[in-house]
């Protein structure tokens, strides 16, 4: 059952000055089954924010559609778009977007308490979830106080703990050293395993080669996609990278 | 490079950040405005040079010397506001390679162009507006309108010296301090103050401390006389105190509030006493700024008007009847040539006397402790604790009062005009009287001196005032002599009365030397000139203060906007509805902006007692219209606060939804 249909996206930004147009998508169509864990790659300005916004609802497409569970969200009132945001949807973001006025825990309830729940069920999942991405310490902790690697986690516990069903990712390892990247793909493979649908955009091979499925977009369509299937984080590096710099070059699509 | 190039750079940058310069130039040129009428008004020759002049004169003054004060401090700290949101400009300047010395060129051009537009506009304004200025004073203290303009050359100098001179002392401390930072601070600076703030308990005790102190003084001021200097004193503790409690007691508030799970993660709550938490430490001094302005315009509006509108009860409570003749030292056959002449004069000006009441008394000032006087000779200076005692003849009183009371030795009867004696006896100098009966009121309403210290009744046979006026004189028993009062209403026209009062004046000083004929007509007209000179300045004050009010509030909102952008935008990505942001913004920025308010309203229950003592020595004792103004000043106020909160807002919104 696909979570996630996307059919024939385009968006067209109209600049401001002088009426120019830019197009960041132009035909994007895919879906995502339950369960995936789907990265999206392509050069920087190739479209991968755009996309992820208007999955998000965080944007409307000049045309096409987004259905989440076979329902249309670019047809939700706009005074509804936001619960739907909270209660569908997890999001882990480059620059983090914790607030630094929240300590971690509190970061990490905001959407619960933007829904309504009580302490009592937020503190008994907000445990689980810490144990498991290992924050428990830091948990009275301010982001000024911790590292980017421990702030990236924060911001994952924070998606995570509405039971999303869908997680979207922009460059979450971005802003992070090697270490505390290798760190956060293991999380992301882990709670995939768990059943969790992931869908993240990088322009790190590393970052993608550890997800299920990954999609090259260019010039605003979805240009290539590559299945791991049973093969090694290795050999999916080898197949992206290959992959990248037939792009770069200008080679015909495959397959 | 062309000449023009660093002017240009500064009107640039005066219009880039427009939201902040031009309610800055417009507050300078109000100030200017403010101070330069104050000053005109000190210096205008319309006023004259008669005594009353003079007093009117030393009030406008005064109000010159506190409008030139308070602008030295309005200016430099609204201008440090400007100054700390721009360093990060001019931090990227620097590194852009712009040197500190051509920064300071640029901010040399920029406060030359804000000085010379605020200063020519505002002594244009202000000479505009001088006429209307002393129009408005002249009825308020109901002298005649005179006409004509005057520009007194001394004040438009003395206004343009002065603000110049604050401009280019800002413009010092503005070089001054991005000298002194290196760019990397400077563009670090617009972020500090993010941390959580310490709780910082000792400042919060001390701010507790100085408040209930201060709270105490006012409620536990008993006599007018003690009003003065405890007053300034309680000011000060409460100005300090609320500095303290915004400072930290709001933190330990909200620290507590946020202990509170249940009540804490609630949206509304949940948000805003965590960004409340960040930003007292900013805010604080702003806010004390608010609350502390807020008090001093109310205190200073409801006291000045329900003074000015209560004038007629003071004259009443000061001059009892239209025309009093106080003789001391007087004997019975004075007393006999007193009331002829004052028949005689009455009839001579056709101005019948009515209202009559004439008796003898004994008047002297003690020590008060509780029910124990101590006999003091006292020259100058009141002790606050200091009691008038004046001894009235039972046959006086039973004349009088229409009644048949009769006193045996040691007994009297007692009329407390202020303070009180509890128990029956009281114990003057160790003669003991034991009270006999208390009277709700006596025919005497008024004071013998200004009513400054507490003023007890005490209607007394001769052998009892015999005994007392034996102490008078240590026991010399030299049996001193009565005191007399005569006072009386004509129906006459004002000069009339005028005339009569210099008339008695003149026939009774060849009787003895000792009279003291007032007229209260002859006095009303200075009690306009201090009462309305007192009324006019608080009027003023008060708009001044009101504008510094308004800026401050204007650039509080600006601040928070900016804080709250960023985290309303992350907010927005997390699932939080537009609607439901506009919402709890509007719960923060009522809470942050009425707080103020709130307190400064509480700060003026507890002044209440001490301003009405205040009050009381200037003879203003109409509690009741006190009340009435006050009630009026902080509604009018409230509204004028809330339609500037409502204003300044839309400001807010607009920076946290750009
Ligand atoms: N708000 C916007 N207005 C105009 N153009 C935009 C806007 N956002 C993105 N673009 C343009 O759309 C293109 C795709 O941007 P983006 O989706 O951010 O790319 P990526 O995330 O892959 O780097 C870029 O050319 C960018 O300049
Ligand atoms: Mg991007």
């Amino acid at each position: 059952m696909s979570i996630l249909e996307v059919k024939n996206l385009k968006k067209v930004y109209t600049t401001r000055f002088e009426g120019n147009t830019v197009q960041a998508l132009s035909n994007v169509s895919f879906s995502i089954e339950k369960g995936e864990y789907v990265a999206i790659m392509g050069e920087s300005g190739s479209g991968k924010t755009t996309l992820l916004n208007i999955i998000a609802a965080l944007d409307k497409p000049t045309s096409g559609d987004v259905l989440l569970n076979d329902k249309s969200i670019i047809s939700i009132k706009e005074k509804d778009i936001s619960a739907f945001r909270r209660d569908n949807l997890g999001f882990v973001f480059q620059d983090f977007n914790l607030l630094d006025t929240f300590s971690v825990q509190d970061n990490i309830f905001l959407p619960l308490v933007l829904a309504g729940k009580t302490y009592d069920e937020m503190d008994e999942r907000l445990k689980v979830i810490a144990k498991k991405l290992g924050i428990s310490d830091i948990l009275i902790k301010y982001p000024y106080e911790i590292s980017g690697g421990q702030k990236q986690r924060t911001a994952i516990a924070r998606a995570l703990i509405t039971k999303p069903q869908l997680i979207l990712a922009d460059e979450p390892t971005g802003a992070l050293d090697s270490r505390s990247s290798e760190g956060l793909l293991k999380l992301f493979e882990e709670i995939n395993n768990e059943g969790q649908t992931i869908l993240m955009v990088t322009h790190s091979i590393k970052a993608a080669s550890k997800a299920k499925r990954v999609m090259f977009i260019k010039d605003g369509e979805i240009f290539h996609q590559i299945y791991k299937a049973s093969m090694t984080d290795e050999k999916m590096y080898q197949k992206i990278s290959d992959t990248l710099t037939m792009i770069v070059t200008g080679g015909e699509r495959n397959e | 490079m062309s000449n023009f190039f660093y002017p240009k750079i500064a009107v640039n940058n005066i219009q880039k950040n427009n939201k902040t310069y031009i309610p800055y130039i417009l507050a300078c040129i109000c100030t200017i405005i403010m101070f330069y009428n104050m000053s005109f008004l000190s210096a205008a020759k319309n006023i004259g040079n008669l005594s009353d002049s003079r007093s009117l004169r030393q009030i406008l003054i005064f109000g010159e010397g506190v409008v030139g004060i308070f602008s030295i401090i309005f200016l430099f700290y609204n201008n440090r506001f400007l100054i700390k949101r721009r360093k990060k400009e001019f931090g990227l300047f620097n590194i852009l390679g712009m040197e500190k010395k051509h920064i300071a060129r640029v901010m040399f051009f920029e406060m030359t162009i804000i000085m010379i537009i605020s200063i020519i506009a505002g002594i244009l304004a202000g000479i505009l507006l001088s006429k209307l200025m002393i129009l408005i004073l002249f009825k308020i203290i109901t002298f005649k309108v005179v006409f004509g303009f005057e520009i007194p050359i001394k004040s438009v100098i003395h206004t343009a010296i002065l603000f110049s001179g604050i401009f280019i002392v800002n413009l010092i401390y503005n070089i001054f301090q991005v000298h002194l930072s290196n760019p990397i601070e400077l563009l670090k600076e617009t972020n500090a103050g993010e941390r959580e703030p310490k709780t910082k308990w000792i400042i919060a005790a001390i701010g507790a401390v100085c408040l209930a102190a201060g709270y105490y003084i006012s409620l536990t001021t008993k006599y007018p006389l003690a009003a003065v200097g405890g007053f300034f004193t309680a000011v000060i503790l409460v100005i300090i105190g609320t500095y303290c409690i915004f400072i930290s007691g709001s933190i330990v508030v909200l620290k507590m509030l946020r202990k509170n799970k249940k009540y804490y993660y609630k949206l509304n709550h949940f948000v805003s006493i965590s960004s409340m938490l960040h930003r007292m430490k900013q805010h604080a001094a702003g806010l004390s700024n608010i609350c502390i302005l807020s008090t001093m315009v109310i205190v200073m509006l409801s006291t000045t008007i329900s003074m000015y509108a209560g004038i007629e009860d003071v004259l009443r409570n000061r001059y009892p009847r239209n025309i009093s003749v106080y003789v001391s030292k007087v004997s019975e056959s004075q007393i006999k040539k007193i009331n002829n002449a004052i028949e005689k004069q009455t009839s001579i000006l056709n101005a019948a006397p009515k209202n009559i009441i004439n008796y003898h008394y004994i008047y002297f000032i003690t020590i008060q402790k509780g029910e124990r006087f101590t006999i003091k000779e006292i020259d100058n200076y009141f002790p606050p604790d200091a009691a008038e005692l004046v001894l009235v003849t039972i046959d006086d009183y039973n004349r009088i009062a229409n009644e048949s009371e009769s006193l045996s030795k040691g007994e009297v009867l007692l009329y407390s005009l202020n303070g009180n004696i509890e128990g029956d006896v009281i114990n003057i100098s160790g003669l003991k009287l034991n009270i006999k009966r208390r009277l709700s009121s006596l025919y005497k309403e008024g004071r013998l001196t200004s009513i400054m210290a507490n003023s007890y009744f005490l209607v007394a046979d001769m052998d009892t005032i015999k005994e007392v006026q034996n102490l008078l004189n240590s026991g010399r028993n030299n049996v001193e002599h009565f005191s007399y009062y005569y006072g009386f209403d004509v129906n006459a026209k004002r000069d009339i009365q005028i005339k009569l009062t210099n008339a008695l004046k003149n026939d009774l000083t060849k009787i003895n030397p000792k009279v003291n004929v007032e007229g209260a007509e002859r006095e009303r007209e200075g009690f306009y000139v201090l009462f309305g000179g007192l009324f006019f300045l608080g009027i003023f004050l008060g708009l001044l203060f009101i504008m510094a009010v308004v800026l401050a509030m204007y650039y509080n909102q600006i601040l928070e906007g900016y804080d709250d952008k960023e985290r309303y935008n992350i907010m927005k990505k997390i699932g939080m509805s537009c609607e439901k942001i506009r919402q709890i913004i509007k719960n923060q920025v009522l809470t942050v902006f009425f707080l103020p308010l709130v307190i400064a309203v509480i700060h003026l229950m507890f002044a209440f007692n001490i301003l009405t003592k205040f009050l009381a020595m200037l003879n203003f004792t109409n509690v009741n219209l006190f009340i009435i103004c006050t009630i009026i000043t902080i509604c009018v106020f409230s509204v004028i606060y809330t339609i500037v909160y409502a204003l300044t807002a839309k400001t807010y919104y607009q920076i946290v939804r750009e």
